[in-house]
């Protein structure tokens, strides 16, 4: 670890809210799952949902009740834009996008993540 | 940053929060109906698909609700709510609305108004540019602060390295001849910066140039607007063209844009005259405004040292005798000067409205708290469902904030018709009024000035703030009680001692605040009775006045004028309903001279030396011509009038009032001795003659009725050298006064008509003495009315308020009460009981009130006349008052009380 930078396992509250999590996802990481499946480019919400759970071969599911009050909170947070388009099934959906803002904290979290990961990987092989 | 990023997302979905719920909707539809069909395409059941997916998204509602909270403040939406329910509920019970909102318009509406009467005169900025940079020059005479004479407008001029820019100025009126009918209309006589000064827009023509602004210069006039309109219909040729003010044409030079208004006179001016200022021109007289634009990073306390440097060095060795007094010359800023005493009036008024509001508040928070009470269940109830106690406490004071907010509205459509009430009461200015401190310009303004900004937002923060303090002490005790446990107590409690504390600390709030308003109120009623109970040395009654400007005519030399009052004054006796008919220079309570003279018999010794002049002392100076002393009936205590053989030929006569012959003449008779008048003053007193002291006169209040007496000198209007007649009726229009037999205004038109006819001069500016009068102490009585008003409202407030507190303690505790009874209570003790409560509390509020009253008392001092601060008369009538009030307000409930019957007490829950 390096000099002051501290993992967290679950991300410090954002104006008093605590997160909701999903039920199979490793507490906190939801937000940084969202990002980086943006990262490759906009989409809309169900895209998102499907892209992480193809993406983890079905091990991921993000439901509902998570997926967009967390989305509505990172664009409250300008992580993400959002704008309305049209679907490949022609139909009207709102496609979310990354921002400047987002890209950093997708770095950041993501770093984050991996020294947390290596962290529990370390103390899970030792043991 | 991240927390600004996120307020600003909010801040603006405050904006489309129909878009934002269309949007959650439309993008939860789009997920919904792309997993229906995931289902599809994974080949189930068509009919089931929908209701496959419902199951698996769960609650919908939730979902959606969760995404809208990301984007609310949640404070706003939940303040929002209460404001909306607090609506419902205040329309549910209208009697207490209503009087909960118009006591608080009351006390709004009253700060309202007076808000919008100081910011027209006190903090709207004057429309020049960097108005903060004018300065008024005010002279320092003892304390009294005086305008300028023509001296001080020189030092003042001279001052280059403070001043950029000065400028004099003063009304006046004038007769407009050539064609038409003479009349008389109001100029502004201005020395040449004036316009550039106060940011003229000239329309045709140019501003005055300095040659134009030399003693004896040229007759030149620029017009206003309105009057080349009026005159001329807007004729493009006027310049150069000639228009004729008394007997003298005056070249056009120029026409000043329409509306300007430099807001330095009452009424805006008709014509614009250079001022032609002689600096050498040293009379006693300070009538000139004089105003200055200080240079650019000079401070008011640079250009007051400056000042005093400049009279040092005016006065340096020729300053002897005149130990112990004060002069001083300041360059006030414009706007404050301009203010004049009215600062001190909208202090005190602004300590009575605030005061007026504090007891509406506490009134209203009875109301509040009482109603608290009987919603009791209804907030446990919304405790017990899980609202947190801080949000229901909220909600009564958002509650009472509403209340407020409507009282406001209430008060803001309200305040015009109050305004207009204040400006009403608010005397006209006189322009030949002693001391410029009671002329306030801009208070018109103040009528149509409720949509300025600045009054709508200290409306709004006045109206917030007053709800908050009323929904403070209920909040307080509704949070006390609700952290006890509440829903347990169904039955009201035995004694309501938690509730009465709060209830006791209104009692006590709003008589004390009461009294101290009614003991201000108080005072300034005595010391308008003392006003009026002065006696001026003069019959006011049955006498008539008017103006007529003779400058510029063939009736300005010592001749002419002495023509004119024999003539018109013929003219005048024989108009029906006169009695008695002169004239004068000046009128008591207006415009007096002041001239130093020396006692002949004693002319080498005793003298005060200032410059140029030597003097024995200085004097009250009035030209009059025989029978002024008739018509104002003031006594000849010894000696003889004035008759129409002291004229020019005859040798030079004065009557000296009392007080002057009482200090100069102690122990001998003024009658055997002779006074010599204005040496040194200027060059044309060397001619006035020396003077036979031929009567003695009552003494006259001719500088203010509060103001103390000084010796007074009267000569004859036939004995007055050319030139001091020239210089005086160029500086004032000369008075004819007449005493009548009825109503002084009935006499007014064939008056004019008989002086018309005369001289061809129109007369103006009619007024009966007694209006004068009532005009000199019109500031006394503004501040007294209002304070009155103030006062009266105060103690009904507060008598309302206490009895309905008082009340409904009695019937909180009527269970009490019956128990009291049955166990054998006389109904006298029960009565006892609750006055003596009452009465313990009035007293309580009454000694604070009073400490209140002494302290402001102190303050008021300066407005006082013919009263102590500290007048126990004043003292005494209103604590009894208040324990009159206080004891009626605790016995009506308390007689109340000793009917409860205590079966039915009993019953009652």
């Amino acid at each position: 670890m390096t000099g002051g930078a501290r993992a967290r396992i679950i991300p410090q509250s954002v104006m008093g809210e605590t997160r909701e999590i999903a039920g199979q996802l490793v507490p906190g990481t939801l937000d940084m799952l969202i990002l980086k499946t943006l990262n490759r480019g906009r989409q809309h919400g169900y895209g998102i949902a499907r892209l992480i759970q193809e993406t983890s071969r079905e091990v991921l599911k993000v439901e509902e009740s998570a997926l967009y009050p967390a989305l509505h909170r990172l664009e409250v947070r300008g992580m993400v834009r959002s704008q309305w388009g049209v679907s490949d099934n022609n139909r009207r959906a709102k496609y979310y996008q990354l921002t400047a803002l987002g890209r950093r904290e997708l770095e950041r979290e993501a770093e984050n993540w991996r020294l947390v990961a290596g962290a529990v990987a370390l103390v899970m092989r030792s043991l | 940053m991240q927390v600004l990023i996120e307020a600003w997302h909010r801040f603006l979905a405050l904006f489309r929060r129909r878009q934002l719920e269309q949007d959650i909707d439309d993008e939860l539809a789009f997920h919904l109906s792309m997993r229906e069909q995931e289902h599809l395409e994974a080949g189930s059941d068509p009919s089931e698909v929908a209701l496959a997916t419902r199951r698996e998204v769960g609650n919908v509602t939730l979902v959606k609700e969760q995404m809208r909270d990301r984007w609310i403040f949640r404070y706003v939406e939940e303040a929002a709510q209460d404001a909306r329910y607090a609506v419902r509920s205040l329309r549910r019970t209208p009697s207490f609305a209503i009087v909960a909102i118009v006591t608080l318009a009351l006390g709004l509406g009253a700060n309202t108004a007076l808000f919008s009467v100081a910011n027209a005169v006190l903090f709207k900025p004057l429309s020049v540019p960097e108005p903060e940079r004018l300065v008024r020059s005010v002279t320092d005479n003892n304390g009294v602060w005086m305008n300028s004479s023509p001296a001080t407008f020189k030092v003042w001029k001279d001052a280059g390295a403070i001043f950029e820019d000065v400028t004099a100025h003063r009304f006046d009126i004038v007769n407009l001849t050539g064609d038409g009918r003479p009349e008389q209309i109001g100029v502004a006589r201005v020395s040449e910066a004036f316009l550039r000064l106060f940011a003229a827009p000239v329309l045709r023509g140019r501003a005055f140039t300095p040659e134009e602004d030399r003693p004896n210069g040229p007759a030149v006039a620029i017009l206003s607007y309105s009057l080349w309109m009026r005159r001329f219909g807007g004729d493009e040729s006027v310049l150069g063209r000639r228009i004729v003010l008394g007997s003298v044409p005056h070249a056009i030079v120029g026409v000043v844009g329409r509306g300007f208004d430099s807001e330095q006179f009452q009424s805006l001016p008709d014509i614009w005259l250079p001022l032609q200022a002689d600096p050498e021109h040293v009379d006693g007289a300070s009538i000139y405004q004089v105003t200055a634009r200080l240079r650019r990073g000079v401070t008011y306390a640079q250009a007051d040292a400056h000042l005093r440097d400049a009279l040092d060095a005016l006065n340096s060795g020729a300053r002897t005798g005149r130990g112990g007094r004060r002069y001083a010359w300041i360059a006030r800023p414009l706007q404050d000067a301009m203010a004049g005493s009215f600062r001190a009036s909208v202090n005190l008024l602004a300590g009575a409205v605030a005061l007026l509001l504090l007891i509406a508040c506490a009134n209203v928070a009875g109301l509040v708290l009482v109603r608290a009470e009987v919603r009791k269940r209804e907030m446990a109830i919304r405790a017990a469902i899980g609202a947190g106690h801080g949000r229901i406490v909220r909600q009564l004071l958002i509650e009472s904030v509403v209340l407020s907010l409507i009282g406001g509205g209430a008060a803001i459509v309200m305040g015009p018709i109050i305004v207009r009430l204040f400006v009403g009461l608010y005397p006209g200015t006189n322009p030949f009024m002693i001391g410029a401190d009671e002329a306030v310009p801009r208070i018109a303004q103040a009528v149509g000035g409720m949509l300025d900004w600045r009054v709508l937002s200290f409306s709004l923060v006045v109206s917030v703030a007053a709800g908050l303090v009323t929904g403070l002490l209920p909040s307080l005790h509704v949070f006390r009680t609700l952290s006890h446990s509440t829903l347990q107590e169904t039955n009201a409690p035995i004694s309501g001692m938690r509730w009465l504390t709060g209830r006791a600390a209104l009692v006590i709030i709003e008589l004390s605040l009461a009294l101290v308003l009614v003991v201000a109120a108080g005072l300034l009623i005595r010391t308008s009775l003392a006003m009026r109970s002065v006696d001026p040395g003069f019959d006011s009654d049955h006498v008539l006045t008017m103006r007529m400007a003779v400058t510029g005519t063939k009736f300005e030399t010592r001749d002419g004028i002495a023509e004119l009052a024999r003539e018109g004054l013929t003219r005048v006796q024989t108009v029906p309903g006169v009695i008695r008919a002169s004239t004068t220079c000046c009128m008591p309570l207006e415009t007096v001279w002041q001239l130093p003279f020396v006692i002949a018999s004693r002319a080498g010794e005793g003298l005060i030396k200032t410059g140029a002049m030597s003097f024995h002392g200085m004097g009250g100076w009035t030209f009059v011509s025989p029978g002024y002393f008739d018509v104002f009936h003031i006594p000849i205590l010894r000696g003889r009038d004035f008759s129409l053989d002291d004229d020019a030929r005859a040798p030079g006569v004065a009557i000296i009032n009392e007080a002057m012959a009482r200090q100069y003449w102690p122990n001998s008779d003024p009658l055997h001795d002779r006074l010599i008048i204005g040496r040194g003053m200027r060059a044309a007193y060397a001619e006035d003659p020396i003077r036979q002291i031929v009567g003695i006169v009552g003494n006259v209040h001719d500088t203010g009725l509060t103001r103390n007496l000084r010796p007074a000198v009267y000569v004859p209007m036939a004995q007055v050298p050319d030139g001091v007649t020239i210089a005086n009726v160029k500086l004032l229009p000369i008075v004819w006064i007449a005493r009548t037999a009825a109503d002084p205004y009935t006499v007014s038109a064939p008056m004019e008509r008989a002086l018309e006819s005369t001289s061809g001069l129109p007369a103006g500016r009619v007024r009966a003495m007694r209006d004068v009068m009532s005009e000199s102490t019109a500031r006394h009585r503004f501040d007294m009315w209002l304070m009155t008003a103030f006062g009266v409202c105060a103690l009904m407030l507060s008598a309302v308020g206490v009895y309905g507190l008082i009340s409904y303690s009695v019937q909180q505790r009527t269970r009490e009460i019956g128990i009291r009874l049955a166990l054998g209570a006389a109904p006298g003790d029960v009565w006892r009981l609750i006055v003596r409560q009452a009465m313990s509390l009035a007293a309580l509020g009454i000694l604070i009130g009073v400490a209140g009253a002494l302290y402001l008392a102190r303050i008021m001092t300066s407005m006082l006349f013919g009263v102590r601060p500290h007048d126990p008369v004043i003292f005494t009538v209103v604590v009894l008052l208040f324990a009159v009030v206080a004891v009626f307000a605790g016995c009506v409930p308390a007689g109340r009380a000793t009917r409860i019957s205590p079966t039915t007490a009993l019953r009652c829950e």
